[in-house]
């Protein structure tokens, strides 16, 4: 064993492999697609023995064969991020039915903010709708412990388990234990047997079975040690006070009791429970600074959400009033604690997001929750709830419920609301402030209960004010006018950039041509200047949507721009529609030999393979005439006047065209030289630094020229062709020919496919590269 | 429990930064953790690093620091530090690089950026704040690839300096040595005599900071 600094990632895929997996499988997606390289990375190493590992076409490929490997017995692991599990729900849906083998955990990253994805989905309510259990961790460490367990929980059911992290699990690093070498579980191999034939008779026994074991290892979770402790709990504020600390606040003996027994609780799933952590030391450590005490609170991690641990929870809030609820993305926490509250008439309220007390959407964080949770404390300190609980001293009568005990008129949903700056801006992250009708119920609160208070200061305030929301506000002011402005874009030399500049260039002042954008880098096409992206939807879609347009509105030119490892993974069903249906469009693959914005992954186009040897690629230009694609044409996305000639060439063609727009991505190839920049010839016209954006060229406002990053510029040479004054030049590029060079379609004859493309080398599998991007 | 953040821009090395950091925790025996924050991680895009180490035995929860709870933050490039700002706690340290790097995509009509005129501002925020020259520290070591360890350098010199920092959390807990021996675990063995001639020249630096 070895102390490593591991990402979440990293460990998770360590732990897959100490639990003897035979294969894993995925497709790439930011935040998942770390453990799939670590588990190649050690194949390559020779340090991970009998394993399979690779990057399959896309996750329905994946998860389908993991299935059979599962049912001949192998432990296996499926990765990819949360919108990655809908293009594999089909057979996840039906393989539940069926049951596993070998144990089989489906890696599944969701992504709160969301920071690199299309949507905000929620894989634990995917989990519930597929009805397979779910872990959620709250550390890349109890990610790791619940790598483990999954396996085993797999194989005691017979189901597949989900292990859910979020991004910030799965990208925050710590240090981990680590074997030196690991070993695949031989599998016993497959037994034929009709359980493994989905079939009307065969789900409806699949289905007793999945409601049978749901209850068992709903109760698993709370019995088992292993899976229990996934479900953590603790006392805080005056619950865990001492009987001394309890006299320091004024706490007779006699009371000790009442006051000790917590009336408030927190529940918090994901890295929400980690924050609610954070947040509470520091609120328990500011309150002591003021000379106050918490109330006495009970917190709850729920590890385990899918099946919910009923039995556990249900213990766990024996006693609370309140109760707040701590998550990102969906409220299913929330859902259940109120499930709960009705199924064993448990007499506490709860907070979350559906009524505005947390975050609706976005990630939560420290800051966020500290002050969500002060005021929580504030309200229950100022209704005297957490001190004379249940129980007024005046009338001996036992309150049924937190909002009759604080006897208000406003609704409990007003009264513990923060607003959103403004819901309807799109980029605002939603930020904490108390609306008027809390302020206004707290001060009631605060007059009517301050004989009972214990508190003499908010808490809110304590908080709000060590955060200096003023001092803040200035800054921002002064400093926000000054900062740069750095969006994502497309690198300096991105074979992209020439692609969709020929492209518009192509279709001229044209108003009626939709450019349909696809998932991957090239969605920063739509960034200015090159604004060449009217729509993007989900993997594969482009092409799809293309057909969309050119069949309502006639004359329309549609024109489809797809990645290499997208047209694997979800584009050739679009083209086959295409030529089908006889659609007008345009279809371009950016063929950058890589899956770029996830990391440089390979894919079927490369040969490329995690176990080492590579195959033949399969060839773009190859698979489009196959699919009955009349008009496939290829450019050098560098070389403008060709790529404009080619574009042209294929919005003109009636019926389904192609360009494989083919130059391999930056991050592959060793950079050329620099361009260079004749002074004299240069009329300073901006058109470099206007037209296409690059990274590498800005404009030097003193002397009127472009200036030019020589640590950025790669040398690609798209600048010089845009220069008409020749005044930007580079080394190392050929001269244009007076034809354009591809602009002819490939020879297609006797069964042979064109010319194979020229390739450059992709990145070598299992060596994922250092500070490559993750998107 | 001490909090750093190391700003920058992709590419710049915030991350080694910060993995030295957690080495040097680990060896004193703290509990630490790190994470990034990315502006989307393209080349040219904005990245902080986070580094949390519970010098006291604490338990770290958060892989990300709350706001106004950093002790020591450290920009790799200015623009990047005065973004970040609101990390800072009362009475932290900034630590700032001198040099500007222009957006990526310089909106034609905007005003360009400057970055000594962020410095200037800085100036103006009641803050701890260090300014370090790195174009004459880079230009002494003959390479700017080692501005992350130059500024990492620079930090843990001066909050160990008599008379300069020595009020912060960060002071007395890790320092000069310490940074060595991680960097000799973190990098390649290649790159460690340059890395080490990079600590040499921050040191000399502070060394001859006025008190």
């Amino acid at each position: 064993m070895t102390k490593r600094f591991l990402t979440g990632n990293q460990a998770f895929g360590l732990a897959a492999l100490e639990a003897g997996v035979r294969v894993a499988a995925g497709y790439p997606g930011t935040p998942s697609s770390e453990l799939i390289e670590t588990i190649a990375q050690k194949h390559a190493e020779g340090s991970a023995k009998g394993v399979h590992v690779e990057w399959s076409t896309n996750e329905k490929a994946a998860l389908e064969l993991l299935s059979a490997a599962s049912f001949a017995g192998a432990r296996g692991v499926f990765t990819c991020k949360q919108v990655g599990l809908n293009v594999a729900s089909d057979p996840l849906m039906s393989l539940n039915y069926v049951g596993t083998g070998g144990g089989l955990v489906l890696f599944v990253a969701d992504d709160p903010g969301p920071i690199s994805s299309q949507t905000e989905q929620d894989t634990r309510r995917f989990a519930s709708f597929a009805k397979v259990p779910v872990l959620d961790p709250a550390t890349p460490d109890q990610g790791h412990e619940m790598m483990r367990a999954a396996f085993d929980l797999s194989e005691r059911y017979h189901t597949p388990v989900i292990v859910r992290p979020t991004t910030r699990i799965c990208h925050a690093s710590t240090f981990f234990e680590v074997p030196d070498s690991f070993e695949a579980r031989e599998p016993e191999g497959f037994e034929k047997d009709d359980k493994w034939v989905i079939f009307p008779r065969r789900a409806k026994l699949g289905h007793a079975q999945i409601n049978q074991r749901l209850g068992l290892i709903a109760k698993d979770y709370c019995e088992d040690k292993t899976l229990s402790a996934f479900n953590q709990r603790s006392l805080g504020g005056l619950a865990a006070a001492s009987t001394a600390e309890l006299e320091e606040q004024g706490v007779a003996a006699p009371f000790a009791e009442l006051y000790a027994t917590p009336r408030v609780g927190i529940v918090a799933g994901g890295i929400s429970a980690s924050y609610a952590q954070e947040a509470l030391a520091l609120l328990e450590q500011k309150a002591k600074d003021a000379g106050l005490c918490l109330p006495a609170y009970k917190f709850l991690q729920v590890g385990t959400p899918y099946p919910f641990p009923e039995e556990l929870v249900a213990d766990w809030a024996q006693g609370l009033g309140a109760v707040i609820v701590l998550e990102e993305l969906d409220h299913v926490l929330e859902d259940e604690m109120l499930k709960l509250a009705g199924k064993f008439r448990l007499p506490y309220d709860v907070f979350g997001k559906l009524d505005g007390a947390t975050r609706s959407r976005c990630e939560n964080d420290t800051t966020d929750i500290l002050q969500r949770l002060a005021l929580f404390f504030d309200v229950h300190l100022r209704a005297g709830v957490s001190l004379v609980p249940w129980c007024d001293p005046e009338e001996g009568e036992f309150h049924v419920s937190f909002t009759e005990a604080v006897q208000k008129g406003a609704a409990k949903a007003e009264w513990l609301r923060f607003e959103e700056i403004d819901p309807t801006d799109k980029l605002a992250d939603p930020k904490p402030e108390l609306t008027s009708a809390g302020a206004e119920v707290l001060g009631k609160l605060d007059a009517e209960h301050r004989a009972q208070d214990l508190a003499k200061d908010q808490l809110y305030s304590l908080v709000v004010a060590d955060l200096d929301p003023d001092c803040s506000a200035a800054q921002a002011e002064v400093l926000s006018p000054l900062l740069a402005v750095r969006p994502p874009i497309l690198c300096a030399g991105c074979p992209h950039r020439g692609a969709f500049y020929a492209v518009k260039r192509a279709a001229g002042k044209r108003s009626n041509v939709r450019m349909c954008g696809d998932i991957g880098c090239y969605t920063l096409g739509n960034a200015q200047p090159l604004d060449a992206v009217d729509t993007c939807l989900c993997m594969g879609a482009g092409i799809t949507q293309a057909q969309g347009f050119a069949t309502v509105e006639p004359g329309c030119k549609a024109v489809a721009f797809v990645g290499d490892s997208t047209f694997f993974a979800s584009g050739m069903t679009g083209v086959a529609n295409a030529v089908y249906n006889q659609h007008d469009i345009t279809i371009c693959v950016l063929d950058n030999a890589t899956t770029a914005m996830t990391g440089s992954q390979p894919h079927p186009g490369t040969g490329n393979t995690l176990m080492g040897p590579k195959t033949k690629p399969i060839s773009i230009e190859a698979v489009l005439r196959a699919l009955g694609v009349e008009c496939v044409l290829r450019a050098n996305p560098l070389y403008l006047d060709e790529s404009i000639a080619v574009a042209k060439k294929a919005i003109d063609f009636e019926g389904p065209a192609a360009i494989i727009f083919q130059s391999p991505c930056t991050s592959l190839v060793k950079p050329d030289a620099p361009v260079e920049l004749d002074r004299e010839l240069c009329t300073g016209c901006k058109l470099c630094c206007s037209a296409i954006g690059c990274p590498a060229l800005s404009w030097d406002y003193e002397q009127e020229i472009p200036r030019i990053d020589k640590s950025l510029c790669v040398g690609c040479g798209l600048c010089t062709d845009l220069c008409r004054s020749h005044a930007l030049s580079v080394t190392g590029r050929v001269e244009h020919a007076d034809e354009p060079r591809f602009a002819r379609p490939l020879p297609y004859e006797n069964g042979v496919y064109g010319i194979e493309p020229e390739r450059r080398e992709s990145t070598p599998a299992g060596a994922p590269k250092e500070g490559s991007c993750h998107d | 429990m001490i909090n750093i953040s190391i700003a920058g821009i992709g590419g710049q090395g915030s991350v080694l930064a910060a993995r030295i950091l957690a080495e040097a925790a680990l060896a004193k025996g703290w509990q630490v953790r790190t994470c990034e924050t990315t502006g989307m991680a393209q080349r040219g895009g904005d990245v902080t690093s986070h580094v949390r180490m519970g010098n006291l035995g604490e338990v770290v929860s958060s892989p990300l620091p709350a706001k106004a709870s950093v002790d020591v933050l450290i920009a790799l490039e200015p623009g990047e530090g005065a973004r970040n700002l609101g990390l800072l706690r009362k009475g932290g340290l900034l630590i700032t690089a001198t040099t500007g790097q222009p957006p990526a995509t310089a909106d034609l009509k905007a005003k360009p950026y400057d970055a000594a005129a962020v410095i200037e501002e800085l100036k103006n925020q009641g803050i701890e704040l260090l300014i370090v020259d790195d174009v004459e520290l880079c230009g002494e070591l003959g390479s700017r690839k080692a501005l992350n360890i130059i500024m990492l350098a620079v930090t843990l010199a001066a909050v160990n300096e008599p008379g300069l920092y020595t009020g912060n959390a960060l002071s007395g807990e890790l320092g000069i040595d310490e940074m060595r021996k991680a960097v000799q675990a973190c990098v390649k063995p290649r790159f460690v005599d340059m890395n080490m001639q990079a600590i040499d020249i921050a040191q000399t630096f502070v060394a001859g900071l006025p008190r």
